[in-house]
């Protein structure tokens, strides 16, 4: 089911009057419905791969409480803890790398003059979801393992933690030590909160329906037949990647915390404002947070982090940029995409730089200078030419799309593949960003205007812009839903 | 929790008023004139209105109409006289051209490749060849004194019924709560950009699903098909064989490649004469039709007038007059 579509637009009241109205003094009842509401949620695509979800829940229910009997012999909790890993890896092994480690590997031999004559590739259909919720389990018997949370034994709380249907398919990825409180605690209706949510879910559609799918018929346009283009376009084509990727996603995240919002749990943020980044360290603590902040507690700091010195912290970084490559899809693009900010991450760390915007924001205090302006343009430039990786179908395809951008110069005409007017994009995208840039403090609150009358004209344009851009004859799915 | 509901009703109530000023500000919605049927039992357009069409989520086509007082699209009212030579357009809204100003239709762009034409427009949207030449029959005074009538043809849409009858299902949809709705013209704007028709899409397929069946699509597609080209067939010989058309001054526009064999075979051998429109748009390589409509752009138009203008040179009509047109459009005929 997606957020943007009609079945979910009568989903989600039923499940918010059951969940408020019926079930208001009914704790278990409350998780029982939300339960079952993701499982019809998530049944909507393939009710076959509910199995496999109940089982990752059942093994890591089990392993978690395993992890915790054992824990005074660390040893041996370590084996319950290498049973989750092998069984969460290994599901997502199969479903999503099994054919990319055959065809690497058949191709691999091939480079070396070896023949695989016969090779077993297998017509594997991807889960969806499934690198979220299996990182989501994993995590939770981890942080069983390091004494952060006491496993539960509440079946029903914990399958509601893994299965919590807003954040199910494309995260964000939360933690038990997080969210498992929160669904096994009791909850109360709040009207602030609720508000915030629907705030929040009408923003995350405007960034979803007005930005990424109006800019995907063109991106694909461009990606698709860059060779006919020329370099301005296909840089074009590559910034407006940008953009339709983070408002895919982002879109995406917070109509995920909005819809939570509405049933009185809090997820974490995962986006805030990465285009405002001053450079790629900060960049990465704006996005995608809940999957590079895992990385970070789960990869990065058991390898040692940066306390073993520098070698070993410039080692650490490389295998968690090319790890979270490798996460987005079985593709050697993604990995060299990961491999291409790693390089562009590693020259701030070694100058002690990567931190240097911790905690606060562009134009905080004041409007920003040109030297921050700069700062903000050189990392989007770079941000952008990164996605090329991203977006390419294989690594020719990437590596014709940048000589295309250095070698065909010529007149930058450009039409619609549907012959839209391009100058609405345009006009649009400045829009947006200007007002990403005036809401830029609070990612958790796009609407900061006090004013009824003001805040109600923000909320008609936003639906007005919705409708303007809306395409009943494109792709409504999610890019994340495909990672 | 009340607080939440009456507020979400309230916001969205002036919420949707607020859109629904601004789809009118910014004149969104399509805007199409009245209908009616006159005494003649002829469907049309209410005489004398004049707006606006629109088409695309963000005015991608906005083009001017203008109903003359017989009731259909035209810069000019219909008047024909002994020493012009006058051409009679009939057909459905391709031929309409609420897609386009008025006063650039297919017959002005006919016009301006042969100066001493007169083309007459009788587009209405939904005509079939029942209405076409119902409209023909009914107005035979006028049409006695036009000296050609090129009738549109689509295949096989033209043709589902052999006889002409009076249907109320255009007027009804600007009667009773189809007719109210219209009223809102962000409703009318949704329509436009299949919002609307994307919902109902996804309710019927939900339907379709609840009850097991697929929507009737496990037809066999070949007997269907085999039925529609016989039937097609006999509706076009009964209405062409209605008495009283002068066949001598009717011409059909046609996109030759959509008929049935059994039809092109049968206009050939009983010497119909047509003109196939869609071997020019075919060869084109930009875009002949609108976004989000099927309907030609101002290309397919001049595409289509060129078809026929060729069509007339190649006929030699008006003959007086085939000296003046220029050498040049002779050769671009060939």
């Amino acid at each position: 089911m997606l957020f943007n579509s009609l079945a979910y637009f009568l989903f989600l009241p039923l499940i918010f009057f059951l969940y408020w109205v019926a079930f208001r003094r009914r704790h278990l009842w409350q998780n029982i419905l939300l339960l079952v509401g993701s499982y019809i949620f998530y049944g909507w695509w393939d009710w076959r791969f509910l199995f496999l979800i109940l089982a990752s829940t059942i093994v890591d229910f089990y392993v978690g409480k395993m992890v915790a009997k054992a824990l005074p012999d660390k040893r041996r909790a370590r084996l319950w803890l290498w049973v989750s890993v092998v069984f969460n890896l290994g599901v997502l092994g199969f479903f999503k790398y099994y054919n990319f480690f055959v065809g690497s590997m058949v191709d691999g031999l091939h480079t070396l003059g070896l023949e695989m004559n016969s090779v077993w590739t297998l017509k594997i259909i991807l889960p969806v979801g499934i690198s979220f919720y299996t990182f989501q389990t994993m995590s939770y018997c981890f942080d069983i393992y390091r004494g952060k949370v006491q496993p539960t034994n509440n079946f029903v709380d914990f399958a509601a933690f893994v299965s919590f249907f807003p954040q199910l398919v494309a995260g964000p990825i939360e933690r038990s030590s997080h969210l498992l409180p929160q669904i096994s605690g009791k909850r109360k209706f709040n009207y602030e909160q609720s508000v915030a949510g629907l705030r929040l879910f009408l923003y995350g559609m405007l960034k979803k329906v007005v930005i990424a799918d109006a800019l995907a018929p063109i991106v694909d346009d461009i990606f698709n037949h860059y060779e006919l283009h020329a370099a301005p376009v296909l840089f074009m084509g590559a910034v407006f990647f940008g953009f339709q990727i983070y408002g895919d996603f982002s879109g995406y995240s917070d109509m995920a915390i909005g819809t939570a919002k509405l049933f009185g749990i809090e997820l974490r943020s995962n986006f805030r404002f990465p285009y405002f980044s001053r450079n790629i360290g900060e960049f990465w603590r704006r996005w995608h947070i809940s999957l590079s902040s895992w990385f970070r507690d789960y990869l990065y700091i058991p390898l040692g982090g940066s306390r073993e010195g520098k070698w070993k912290a410039i080692r650490n970084i490389f295998i968690i940029f090319l790890v979270s490559g490798l996460w987005h899809g079985a593709n050697w693009t993604f990995v060299v995409w990961g491999g291409f900010h790693a390089l562009l991450f590693i020259p701030l760390f070694l100058l002690g730089e990567n931190r240097k915007y911790k905690g606060s924001f562009l134009g905080e205090h004041e409007f920003p200078g040109a030297k921050e302006i700069l700062a903000v343009l050189n990392t989007f430039f770079m941000v952008t030419l990164s996605w090329i990786f991203f977006r390419a179908e294989d690594l020719g395809h990437a590596i014709g799309y940048f000589k295309g951008l250095i070698g065909q110069w010529s007149l930058p005409l450009y039409m619609h593949p549907q012959g839209y007017r391009m100058i609405d994009y345009f006009l649009m995208l400045l829009c947006f960003i200007a007002y990403e840039y005036y809401i830029r403090a609070d990612e958790r609150n796009p609407v900061p205007i006090k004013t009824g009358a003001v805040r109600l004209v923000t909320y008609t344009l936003i639906v007005f812009a919705l409708l303007l851009f809306y395409d009943s004859g494109s792709d409504r799915s999610f890019i994340y839903f495909q990672f | 929790m009340k607080r939440l509901f009456f507020k979400i009703l309230a916001y969205g109530f002036l919420i949707l008023l607020l859109v629904e000023a601004l789809v009118r500000g910014l004149h969104l919605h399509k805007g199409t004139p009245e209908r009616m049927i006159d005494e003649k039992g002829v469907e049309k357009w209410v005489p004398g209105q004049s707006g606006f069409v629109t088409t695309g989520n963000r005015r991608q086509n906005f083009s001017e109409y203008r109903i003359n007082d017989l009731g259909f699209n035209s810069y000019r009212e219909f008047d024909p006289q002994t020493e012009t030579y006058e051409v009679a357009l009939i057909g459905d809204s391709f031929i309409e051209g609420f897609h386009q100003d008025y006063y650039n239709s297919i017959g002005k762009k006919i016009e301006r490749r042969m100066p001493e034409l007169a083309v007459y427009e009788f587009g209405y949207a939904g005509y079939d060849l029942a209405d076409e030449l119902h409209l023909v029959q009914a107005y035979d005074e006028l049409f006695e004194k036009i000296d050609m009538v090129v009738v549109y043809l689509h295949y096989p849409d033209d043709l589902l019924r052999n006889r002409y009858w009076v249907s109320e299902e255009r007027l009804k949809l600007q009667k009773g709560m189809y007719g109210l709705l219209q009223h809102s013209k962000l409703l009318v704007y949704l329509q436009n950009i299949g919002f609307l028709n994307s919902m109902t899409k996804q309710l019927v397929s939900w339907k379709h699903a609840i009850s097991g069946s697929s929507g009737g699509k496990e037809k066999s597609e070949g007997n269907k098909d085999q039925g529609l080209e016989h039937k097609t067939l006999e509706n076009f010989k009964d209405l062409v064989g209605q008495p009283g058309l002068n066949h001598e001054k009717i011409v059909f526009l046609v996109d030759e490649q959509l008929l049935s064999e059994d039809l092109k075979n049968y206009l050939l051998t009983a010497g119909i004469p047509y003109i196939d429109y869609g071997k020019v748009l075919r060869q084109e390589k930009a875009p002949v039709t609108l976004i989000y409509d099927q309907h030609w752009n101002d290309l397919g138009r001049e595409l289509v007038a060129k078809a026929i203008a060729a069509y007339l040179v190649n006929e030699q009509k008006p003959p007086i007059v085939q000296k003046q047109i220029p050498l040049n459009l002779h050769e671009e005929y060939q």
